[in-house]
């Protein structure tokens, strides 16, 4: 009995005291990378590597996501559109999940889970291999050597496959309209392209430069974090992606709520 | 001109060859798994372990991601309607349906694969590189049947629980929201009208596709870890992503099924 | 001495585009101690997996009792490994269970054993080892010799006839190292069939009758000590302690 009364509690007391600790210690690491791109300290050969790798390792996914996305939107707002009788609708209906709301969320959520977590497992094996305790050894700063070129990466390349994932989200809904509703791509492609949809777009933007910081940080901070072998790697990989998925929801509504887009 | 030609064809083919056998990887772990639910042969007891620990592990977690979900759908849905028709009769009706149909479980689904699925593959992963599953297959406990198993069992029923239960959060925090912002009552927001038998089932079945292969996926993915705490991050890794998009994948066949097949 | 007990037929094992084992023809028979001995990372611990079929060969093959264990089947092959027990070189003990239940684990899995006699046989082995104290430790508790003498006393507990023994004494002082041997002579039945990979040639002499070395995936000597006079330099070498110096040299 007590037992179900003290669980729960101690459950959500234990998750805010790891909340507490994450977010002190990420708020930290961002501070450490701030300073050293002001005036700019890093390696810019390792920017450029992490730039094309992370661009490798990312891009597939995202396109093959965002046609899906695409596809599931038309599927649900047809449901609504038959049902309403409101046709004219189907565009902006798509455009604006697509755009503004659950594009930029499962988008994000792909990138976390690939890049993100990459990194995490990445940076940890160097931790528990002790390469970073080498790197330090050499007197090279590991923020400036390997976070703040992981940071920059992640944000640029978020950014680009968010703007090319909104277009492959388009094509997946066109081609879905075709073959499962009925609807003429061109005729669903033009009634998006007429919604003004430039707010939805920018927003949807936003928030993929938001979901980059967040990711590099958090899984840069995890990353680091690393203590006890093989087995602390898999776990650290594992708070990661959870950090990261809570943050992209948080960051999605407070994004939503402070520039409200629509009609 | 040749060489240039088979580096094409490699850079194209290499990729195509990986996805090929993973999925094939993939495949054996499923046809695995259900002959030995055909058999019967389940740890009924590490069924409950597993399910126990899912639901703990993601309670939190979920009440998280879909209470910002209710608030932010419900207060950008309400901001248009207040713009074009001032009536909110509908919303949480139609809220509560979208729920169900579509985000509940889907959301879910992808919160699971993230928080369980790379769980299962750490997990796993770091039995593989330790030789634990090898010293399994020696004391013939097949990892498949062994591991695997009661943690598809455990989440397939989890996920369904967990989707009815992110149905309730994402529902609380939207009727808080419209309440509160919108000055829309309660017993306005919250009302089953629109739901149908079939957006439950509809529900409900994605819910049962998701976990049941979310386990399958992340596992398969532990499963082929290789060397050392590398190995372990890398399988993590490819676990998220696989089941993630495994969830992706199956909510737009399900869902084009229904809308095509079922009218639903 | 009925035929080999296991048999390797021009085995070879590659990794990507590596052969880690190339062309390996041994026999294994009952009643003796081999001595599988070389090079750190020349393939001793991937033969003992091939010979176990926890790696499947990708050349040539490996008969248990004169059956192909590539061709058995999952059934046959649960069958054959009732037979086996192995030490893996780094204990691989399940960390989600207790001493006890380690050493249970392959009783639960194979015999129809009521529970009072598996205990009993548990506790026996646990004594065995000079773990007696220790059956309710988690395997995160225990110290790198006392795990592997856990991993030995899984590995024995079902009185297996063939025994594969991977580096048992690695890593361990020196009286550690003795009793360990001690065991692995004690455990040796006259009808099983025993291969003990190992650096402490020292050691092993106590235990084993036959030698064979690998290098480079090859085997390079198959014979008792008594044989060592007409090998190589090489194994010759390697097998009275020079072996750093020699590798160098090459
Ligand atoms: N799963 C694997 N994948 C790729 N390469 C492997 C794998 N297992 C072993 N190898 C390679 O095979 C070679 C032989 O390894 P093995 O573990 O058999 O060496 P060993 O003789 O047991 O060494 P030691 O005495 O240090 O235990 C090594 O070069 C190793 O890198
Ligand atoms: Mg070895």
């Amino acid at each position: 009995m007590r037992n179900v009364l003290v669980g729960p509690v101690s459950v959500v007391g234990r998750a805010s005291m790891g909340l507490m600790a994450t977010l002190g210690g990420a708020t930290m690491l961002l501070g450490r990378i701030l300073r050293a791109l002001l005036p700019p300290r890093f390696d810019r050969d390792e920017a450029w590597r992490q730039l094309y790798a992370v661009g490798v390792k990312s891009s597939a996914i995202v396109m093959v996501t965002a046609l899906f996305v695409g596809a599931i939107m038309v599927i649900q707002t047809a449901f609504y559109v038959q049902r309403t009788g409101a046709t004219s609708l189907l565009g902006f209906g798509v455009g604006f999940t697509v755009f503004a709301e659950i594009g930029p969320i499962l988008i994000g959520l792909m990138f976390s889970g690939r890049v993100g977590a990459n990194n995490t497992a990445e940076l940890g094996t160097m931790v528990v291999t002790e390469q970073v305790d080498a790197l330090r050894a050499l007197a090279i700063d590991p923020i400036g050597y390997l976070v703040v070129p992981r940071f920059i990466a992640m944000i640029v390349m978020m950014l680009m496959l968010m703007a090319l994932g909104d277009v492959f989200a388009i094509i997946g809904a066109a081609l879905t309209a075709d073959t499962l509703v009925g609807v003429d791509p061109s005729v669903l492609i033009g009634d998006i392209l007429d919604s003004h949809l430039l707010d939805e777009y920018l927003l949807g933007l936003g928030k993929a430069f938001c979901f980059g910081v967040s990711i590099s940080v958090l899984s840069c901070w995890y990353g680091l974090g690393v203590r006890g072998g093989a087995t602390g790697v898999g776990r650290a990989v594992n708070n990661s992606v959870v950090a990261n998925a809570a943050a992209i929801f948080f960051i999605d509504f407070v994004m939503g709520w402070i520039f409200p887009v629509g009609l | 001109m040749n060489a240039a030609l088979e580096r094409g064809f490699r850079a194209v083919g290499a990729p195509l060859v990986a996805v090929g056998s993973h999925a094939f990887g993939i495949y054996s772990v499923f046809a695995q798994v259900v002959m030995a639910l055909l058999k019967g042969a389940v740890r009924w007891r590490e069924v409950v372990r597993q399910s126990y620990l899912i639901g703990n592990r993601s309670l939190f977690f979920i009440t998280v991601t879909l209470g910002f979900l209710g608030l932010i759908s419900v207060y950008q849905v309400a901001s248009q309607i207040q713009r074009i028709l001032p009536d909110f009769t509908m919303m949480g009706p139609a809220f509560i349906q979208l729920m169900w149909r579509e985000f509940a479980p889907t959301i879910t689904g992808l919160m699971i694969a993230t928080r369980v699925g790379s769980g299962i593959a750490a997990e796993i992963g770091s039995m593989v590189v330790t030789e634990q599953v090898d010293a399994l297959r020696m004391c013939n406990a097949d990892p498949v049947r062994y591991l695997i198993v009661p943690r598809t069992i455990a989440s397939t029923v989890m996920v369904m629980m967990l989707t009815i239960y992110a149905v309730f959060i994402a529902t609380i925090a939207g009727m808080v929201l419209a309440d509160v912002v919108f000055n829309v009552s309660p017993s306005t927001f919250v009302s089953l009208s629109m739901v149908s038998g079939q957006d439950v089932v509809l529900g409900l079945v994605k819910a049962l596709s998701f976990g049941f292969w979310i386990p399958i996926v992340a596992g398969q993915a532990g499963l082929s870890a290789s060397g050392g705490s590398a190995g372990v991050g890398w399988a993590t890794t490819r676990a998220v992503v696989a089941s993630s998009f495994a969830v992706i994948l199956l909510d737009f066949i399900i869902s084009g099924i229904g809308y095509t097949v079922f009218d639903l | 001495m009925s035929g080999a007990a296991i048999r390797c037929e021009g085995l070879g094992k590659r990794f990507d585009d590596t052969w880690v084992l190339r062309d390996v023809d041994l026999d294994v028979y009952r009643g003796e101690v081999l001595g599988l001995i070389g090079p750190g990372g020349h393939g001793k611990s991937v033969l003992l997996k091939c010979l176990a079929g926890l790696l499947s060969p990708d050349a040539g093959r490996v008969l248990v009792d004169g059956e192909d264990l590539a061709r058995l089947g999952p059934l046959g092959l649960a069958r054959v490994r009732e037979q086996y027990g192995y030490v893996f070189q780094n204990y691989a003990l399940f960390d989600f269970m207790s001493v006890r239940d380690n050493v249970a684990f392959p009783l639960r899995q194979q015999a129809h054993l009521p529970p009072a006699e598996i205990d009993a046989r548990v506790a026996a082995r646990l004594a065995d080892v000079g773990l007696a104290h220790a059956l309710d430790l988690l395997p995160r508790e225990l110290s790198g010799g006392m795990k592997k003498r856990v991993g030995l006393a899984r590995a024995t507990v079902g009185d297996p006839a063939i025994l594969l023994y991977d580096d048992p004494s690695a890593g361990l002082d020196p009286v550690t190292s003795s009793k360990i041997f001690q065991l692995i002579a004690r455990m040796h039945r006259p009808a099983a069939a025993t291969v003990v990979v190992s650096h402490d040639i020292d050691r092993m002499r106590s235990v084993c009758s036959r030698y064979v070395m690998l290098e480079h995936g090859h085997v390079v000597f198959d014979g008792p000590e008594a044989a060592l006079a007409d090998a190589p330099e090489s194994v010759r070498a390697f097998f009275f302690g020079a072996a750093h110096k020699h590798l160098e040299g090459r």
